[in-house]
């Protein structure tokens, strides 16, 4: 038996049903990455269930794992809406910031500034074996 | 009285939360709400505390002041961004990479005398010297142990009682440092050890060679016995005693710091020890031991069986571990020094440059690639847990054997590249995001024992809830710490001091921990 919707803090308009709520996201203000990763952290909480009803539209449905009265399911949604608020914000620190922290993980282990012990190493033997060929000489003080 | 368990990653306290307020010049962060405060993190390992209310002058980037240079400065805004400093500190972080494992976890045998409530060491009854180590295979150990590129190696003997067969041990010992004469690694040895086996003439070759003893005090005579019944005569917490007190004199006859050398101990907490985190710490102090692990069972072999007995939610542990960490803070404001060692090692992660390397708390996993397990047979394992996977029947996180493998194969094999890719927390849903994943790490082979998988699922994690709760109870207590009293504490469990006169070990404090 479904009850009359109801609106959640955010403005999604939720159904309260037995041990289940449901509402309807827009792709177009969360993208489904951002759901997803919503949904992830209520894994451990409920059974959660993704749909697509409509273009530009993802019914999550949340199934308790236990008893749930209708405030805690009200609660449960309300988790939800907060999360994807979080979600979103962190794809946008994400998208805003990933050249720079590909550029500075380059800097952190691919670094030229300093030569490894096998380039150093190499060097030195390099260096070796030029003194009894002779490379660094010039060709005139050479004999013959 | 303890604030209530935070949530993983769901910020239950009201927080303005505006992503098309975020401002171009806000560089990346993550965050989380403890202690009413916005706790910001990022990948050069900073933090920063934010009043809730100023978050979202923060994500419109018109922090200014003092403030705003301050965060400049830890790589929050991109203004100011000192890049090669940034880089800096995650090279340094990250710079257990490449080194090759550390940690050698040598099994000499499964034998034990003991048949502890908790055991998940795959133990075996005592008449069994089948299960012994073989000396050519204990010399084929070193061998290889030898083959690996590490600059460090530790050698940890654990068991089955490792004593019952000490010949290997004493064996092990004498060719390393033989070997290392023309080697020059840096040498480590440490037995885990029930110490009920122990004699004067093992104990002398153990402090004559620097082997440190690491022993299981469950606390107060009446918990530890109960959880460690033996078939000795005597009961299993009076000659651990008698030991841990001859060993530590021995160690002052030879004019060593007893506050450098002495029998560490380690704690294993069953249902019993829920309720009594005082007096344990207490039996800690009055043996002059500055240090405590607090930690929790490993529901592995045996404690399968008896955990409806011994087991408890962790939600119950942290609660526990929360009181506990209160005392012990207590404690050091009046004056006596006692560390708790997971703390700490999360405190260096979080108050220092540094990473203290501890491999079952690292990014990719250390299984592998920082610690190797020799089973007694000379199979080769990931880490020990994965040779007691291996004793429930299941090998999948044997590598080879060290007659026939060679440490590139090792390396490169598929379960331990597996368990890389498992555990980079960039890449893992929810730890990427998550506010702690600068300080924390991976356990896949967890991950494998409860979920199935290598990867896991956070939520339901046993050891992100244990890893989270207790990296956001620190950081409560960071933000809550008006006065710089409680900072001060945690910065001085961070310093470690190394163990002078005995094979060194400077920068590799922390060893995978096994059961004595």
């Amino acid at each position: 038996m479904t009850e009359p919707q109801q609106a959640a803090p955010n403005g999604l308009q939720i159904e309260l049903g037995a041990r289940r709520v449901s509402f309807v996201v827009d792709e177009a203000l969360y993208p489904l990455d951002t759901i997803q990763g919503a949904a992830y952290l209520f894994l451990d909480r409920c059974y959660v269930f993704l749909d697509r009803p409509a273009d530009q539209r993802v019914a999550v449905v949340l199934k308790a794992k236990g008893e749930a009265d209708e405030p805690t399911l009200d609660a449960l949604a309300g988790e939800f809406a907060n999360e994807l608020l979080n979600q979103a914000l962190r794809k946008a620190v994400g998208a805003s910031n990933a050249k720079i922290r590909e550029f500075i993980l380059a800097k952190a282990f691919f670094s030229v500034d300093a030569p490894s012990s096998i380039d150093k190493l190499l060097a030195e033997l390099d260096a070796e074996e030029m003194e009894p060929l002779e490379i660094p000489v010039p060709w005139e003080k050479t004999d013959g | 009285m303890t604030a209530p368990q935070p949530r993983r990653g769901l910020l239950t306290t009201p927080l303005r939360v505006d992503p098309k307020a975020l401002a171009p010049e806000v560089g990346f962060f993550r965050y989380g709400v403890v202690g009413g405060k916005v706790l910001l993190t990022n990948d050069g390992g900073e933090f920063h505390f934010l009043p809730t209310e100023r978050f979202d002058t923060f994500l419109r980037g018109k922090i200014d002041g003092e403030e705003r240079a301050e965060m400049e400065r830890k790589g929050f805004f991109k203004t100011g961004l000192d890049i090669d400093r940034m880089a800096g500190r995650i090279r340094r972080k990250k710079g257990f990479l490449g080194s090759g494992p550390h940690l050698h976890i040598v099994v000499t045998t499964l034998r034990c005398n003991h048949a502890c409530k908790y055991c998940h060491a795959s133990r075996t009854d005592m008449d069994r010297v089948d299960t012994d180590m073989s000396l050519a295979t204990a010399r084929e150990v070193v061998e290889f142990a030898f083959s690996t590129p590490s600059r460090v190696l530790n050698f940890e003997f654990q068991g089955g009682e490792p004593t019952a067969n000490f010949p290997a041990i004493r064996f092990i010992v004498e060719h390393a440092l033989e070997k290392n004469r023309y080697e020059n690694r840096e040498l480590l040895f440490s037995l885990v050890t029930n110490l009920t086996l122990m004699d004067e003439e093992k104990m002398r070759f153990l402090v004559d060679n620097g082997v440190m003893v690491c022993t299981s005090l469950d606390g107060p005579e009446d918990l530890h016995n109960q959880n460690r019944g033996w078939i000795g005569k005597s009961s299993s917490y009076q000659t651990v005693s008698d030991w841990m007190e001859r060993f530590n004199a021995a160690w002052v006859d030879k004019g060593l710091d007893p506050n450098l050398f002495h029998v560490d101990a380690l704690m294993t907490c069953t249902r019993a020890s829920l309720s009594r985190g005082r007096e344990i710490v207490d039996e800690y102090v009055k043996r002059g031991i500055k240090s405590i692990h607090l930690r929790p069972l490993n529901p592995f072999g045996f404690a399968v069986n008896t955990w409806k007995q011994i087991g408890y939610t962790m939600e119950e542990f942290l609660t526990f571990y929360r009181d506990t960490l209160d005392y012990i803070l207590e404690l050091n404001q009046a004056g006596t020094f006692i560390q708790e060692r997971q703390a700490a090692m999360f405190l260096t992660k979080m108050l220092t440059p540094d990473d203290p390397n501890y491999t079952d708390c690292r990014s990719p996993a250390g299984s592998g690639t920082a610690q190797l397990a020799y089973n007694f047979d000379g199979s080769i394992y990931t880490c020990d847990e994965g040779r007691m996977v291996a004793h429930m029947g299941n090998d999948f996180f044997k590598l080879g054997h060290v007659s026939g493998s060679s440490y590139a194969e090792i390396a490169a094999h598929p379960t331990v590249r597996a368990l890389a890719v498992a555990s980079i927390q960039d890449a893992l849903p929810a730890c990427a995001d998550c506010v702690y994943k600068p300080t924390c790490g991976i356990q896949p082979l967890h991950n494998y024992m409860f979920d199935g998988d290598l990867f896991g699922q956070r939520p339901r994690s046993r050891k992100c809830q244990e890893f989270y709760g207790e990296q956001a109870d620190l950081f409560r207590r960071l933000a809550e710490d008006t006065d710089g009293r409680v900072e001060k504490i945690f910065r001085r469990w961070t310093i470690q001091r190394s163990r002078p006169g005995t094979v060194p070990y400077p920068n590799l404090p922390f060893s995978s921990e096994g059961s004595a």
